[in-house]
């Protein structure tokens, strides 16, 4: 299969250097005139139709669903398992979104893969192909989680600054090639593999390792594993705070550039 | 197979199927719509109104630490492998001279990684110490994954919100705890009454 | 939308590709079009690959595979509780037929009998998880055809059902409410009472959306004649299902097969109906499927009244605390909303299954796309898949 160079996301100069009372009057129309993609691809997107029809309608909300083509669409709502075959075209849908652009990852299995995490075939989680603003959680979250998640995004919106969002520094754009590797083998011990993509350590496992994949020890805690190296990951939000997300990806760091500490969840 | 009779009461299988009608079906369509506009809407206006939520509404799982007795039986019947469990064991002094010294779990971590969660609950089911419980609360959608993932105090905290379960149904089996203590309460009688002389015989102290 | 315009390719059948200003006759080429895998009328990410001369579909070909989860291997690594609330995600609009399946399988293997309560319990969950798997697709089928109205109201329907569920099982679309030898728990007191006042809803509100339906004439213009499925291609292809029914095939393993209590509803004099026409065009799939949802709905109001009549009972039976299956294999088939789904368990003494096929009746309904599309116009092409009703997670498991 032939790899395609997508651009690199962006906005233009004045969006950038919009003063602060303009920026807000922009945040204010942006937020509450959503065009919604409809990804819907396993079970939770029949909750998200849910959350169209009348009992919950998040049309309330300035979210308009049938946006004619991504082109048209400010919001992509994930909600369903990526599969590996299907990522390529998820990836090719965010990429011709235009800017700026929001992504609602609805339900566990694109979150992280969900109850099919340790699975041959599915992408854990879609953050590692696209930016995700806004994870919710539920399997399949109820329509309100999605109102829910959408008010978050809408106040998310309202704080945040387009310039920093798509701002270019920080790393060199990566080629379609680099972005593709073959299959990394686990190490011998069933650790945690050095070559992982996945940004969290025990999202890696063979067959064989499942069942002791879990630090279920009665022994002191053991000193968390050695991190993955963090190639081709996006760059980490800050937690807990409604910052603007950060969408430039960094240059692919070398596979053995030694392990970083691992961040633990707060 | 040979061909059943179509279902009765539908003569009017032919003509329905005519597709030269003189617009009458379309009239009757725009009928319905009209009529239903004057009907109340039944949306629910989410942030303003909350939902109504049953007890077994599978929102968020609660932990109840205090029952916890860290025997890792909800970690290891998860489907997903969610849940993150350390600990470790103390020993503590014989509370008796010459008594036994006592092992006990001691509960470092406990965590549910929400974003793998799929609601199953049989983490709830399976807890023989009631120490997890169903919570109606959905509110929890996160900027980041990895808060995503409960630690132990955010867990504690969402066991304010588990609501009681609902009563059961008249033709349900009582529960076991009450089974059993009926069945003792019954064996206790009857060996009071079997020692000698008639005793009062203990009344139907439990409704279902 | 996606779709990836490929360079055309020459077709023996058409004439030749002799381009130019001026050349005399027209020059066509046959064009291979993509739809999907993200596209809003396929129901999922079903990518179909079409070649069109003009309008006309030459053939067309479904690329399955994109929503392939492995559900079957994980199958292996768990065990028979934690198959249960995986199975119930392949077909997600009829979540309790699939688990249904599963424990039937399960129990069968094992010998277990289980206990009347249960055995009504669960007819009345698999009818209720019938009627909204089709008003899913009443819904959503009109909205292919351009009818924005009928899903609200069919969605309407659901949320009234779905609440009754949510009651019973804590969840609205999964509800993992099987367990083998019966049910998770019992049903709260009153259930019985709102499960009634919610069928009773149902039904007076079906008129709506009947009338939107089924007499509107562009509907019956978009419909009728329409991606005809012969008797015999349904038959050769092992469709199933209300798909089958409205062909004149007239399989239904609740009345040929029974299972759960469907052997006493389906009896003469029962309240069970199998609808089934002829003419296995998309407006017969339609009214088969407003048929069996009132069908259904009947059933599920007899189920009730059924349960409120039996006597105090157990609902599920006491299991050992690590569930051993013995060696051996069993078939068991069902009849899901979507069709017939048969479900394969190989045990070999473990506490996990050895392995666990699926037949999943959604794979076989797309299947005979292949052999119905080519001679139709693009148009109808769509009016055509969304009569089909699949489910792209039965397709793939």
């Amino acid at each position: 299969m032939s790899t395609t160079d997508l651009g690199m996301p962006g906005i233009g100069p004045l969006q950038s250097a919009a003063p602060y009372p303009l920026r807000l009057v922009l945040n204010w129309g942006r937020r509450y005139s959503l065009w919604v993609f409809n990804f819907g691809l396993a079970c939770c997107a029949i909750e998200f139709i849910a959350a169209s029809t009348s009992r919950h309608d998040f049309i309330r909300l300035g979210v308009i669903p049938f946006a004619h083509g991504p082109r048209q669409a400010d919001l992509m709502i994930v909600s369903g398992t990526v599969t590996d075959k299907m990522a390529p075209a998820v990836r090719r849908l965010y990429a011709q979104m235009a800017e700026p652009k929001y992504v609602i990852s609805f339900g566990a299995c694109s979150n992280s893969g969900g109850p099919y995490w340790d699975s041959y075939c599915v992408t854990k989680g879609v953050d590692q192909i696209i930016p995700v603003d806004v994870y919710v959680p539920g399997c399949p979250p109820r329509p309100e989680s999605l109102l829910q998640a959408i008010v978050k995004l809408q106040e998310k919106i309202a704080g945040e600054n387009l310039g920093r969002r798509y701002r270019r520094s920080g790393g060199t754009p990566v080629s379609a090639a680099a972005a593709t590797r073959p299959l990394v083998a686990p190490d011998g011990d069933g650790g945690p593999s050095s070559r992982s993509t996945s940004r969290r350590a025990r999202r890696v496992v063979s067959e064989a390792a499942v069942p002791r994949r879990q630090t279920t020890s009665v022994l002191p805690s053991a000193p968390p594993p050695a991190a993955p190296v963090q190639a081709m990951t996006l760059r980490p939000h800050t937690p807990q705070t409604a910052e603007d997300t950060v969408v430039d990806m960094p240059a692919p760091v070398p596979p053995n550039a030694g392990p970083e500490t691992k961040e633990g969840p707060r | 197979m040979e061909q059943r009779p179509a279902v009765p009461g539908d003569t009017g299988e032919t003509e329905r199927r005519d597709k030269s009608g003189f617009g009458l079906g379309m009239v009757k369509g725009l009928a319905t719509t009209a009529r239903t506009f004057f009907r109340p809407t039944h949306t629910q206006e989410y942030p303003d109104v909350k939902p109504h939520l049953p007890p077994r509404n599978r929102g968020v799982i609660a932990l109840v630490e205090e029952n916890c007795t860290v025997c890792m039986l909800c970690s290891r019947e998860c489907p997903d492998w969610c849940i993150y469990i350390d600990s470790h064991k103390e020993t503590l002094p014989a509370t008796t001279e010459g008594g036994r010294e006592r092992q006990r779990n001691v509960l470092d971590r406990y965590a549910i990684d929400f974003s793998l969660c799929m609601y199953c609950g049989i983490c709830v089911e399976v807890c023989p110490f009631d120490a997890l419980h169903w919570s109606p609360e959905f509110e929890y959608a996160e900027f980041d994954v990895r808060d995503l993932v409960h630690e132990r105090d955010r867990l504690h905290q969402w066991s304010a919100s588990v609501l009681p379960p609902p009563p059961p149904d008249p033709a349900a089996p009582p529960p076991k705890e009450i089974a059993a203590a009926e069945k003792a309460a019954a064996k206790a009688a009857a060996a009071a009454s079997a020692q000698g002389g008639p005793t009062d015989k203990p009344g139907e102290g439990r409704t279902k | 939308m996606s779709k990836a315009w490929q360079t055309p390719r020459v077709d023996s059948a058409s004439s030749t590709l002799d381009v130019g200003i001026g050349a005399g006759g027209l020059a066509t080429a046959d064009m291979v079009l993509n739809i999907g895998p993200q596209h809003p009328a396929t129901h999922g990410v079903l990518r179909l690959r079409l070649v069109v001369d003009g309008e006309k579909i030459v053939s067309a070909e479904p690329v399955v595979g994109y929503m392939h989860r492995g559900a079957e291997k994980l199958f292996e690594v768990r065990d028979y509780r934690q198959i249960i609330v995986l199975a119930n995600r392949h077909d997600w609009l009829s979540a309790f037929a699939n688990e249904l399946g599963v424990v039937l399988a399960t129990e069968q293997l094992l010998g277990m009998e289980v206990p009347e309560r249960a055995v009504w319990i669960r007819t009345l969950l698999a009818e209720l998880n019938r009627v909204l798997s089709h008003l899913m697709f009443l819904g959503s089928y009109p909205l292919e055809l351009g009818a924005l109205t009928p899903v609200f109201y069919a969605f309407r329907e659901r949320e009234e059902l779905q609440s009754v569920l949510e009651e019973l099982s804590g969840g609205r679309l999964h509800y993992m409410f099987n367990r083998v030898g019966g049910l998770k728990q019992d049903v709260p007191a009153g259930w019985t009472l709102r499960t009634l006042d919610a069928i009773k809803a149902v039904r007076r509100r079906m008129p709506d959306l009947e009338n939107l339906l089924t007499d509107n004439e562009i509907v019956k213009a978009r419909t009728v004649d329409v991606g005809v499925l012969s008797r015999d291609l349904a038959a050769a292809y092992g469709v199933s299902g209300p798909i089958a029914r409205a062909s004149g095939l007239d399989v239904d393993l609740r009345r040929d097969e029974p299972y759960l209590a469907y052997g006493e509803l389906f009896a003469p004099g029962g309240p069970g109906r199998v609808p089934v026409r002829k003419h296995g065009d998309c407006y017969d799939r339609l009214v088969v499927l407003i048929e069996q949802v009132r069908v259904s709905l009947d059933l599920a109001e007899a189920c009730v009244e059924k349960l409120r009549s039996l006597p105090a009972g157990p609902v599920n039976v006491r299991l050992p605390k690590v569930l051993k299956v013995p060696e051996g294999h069993v078939y068991r088939w069902t009849e899901n909303p979507l069709g017939l789904n048969g479900y394969y368990l190989v045990s070999r003494g473990d506490k996990v299954p050895w392995r666990l096929k699926l037949r999943s009746a959604s794979f076989n309904n797309v299947q005979v796309l292949t052999r119905m599309l080519p001679g139709q116009l693009m148009s109808d092409m769509v009016s055509i898949m969304g009569s089909m009703f699949f489910v792209v997670g039965d397709v793939d498991k």
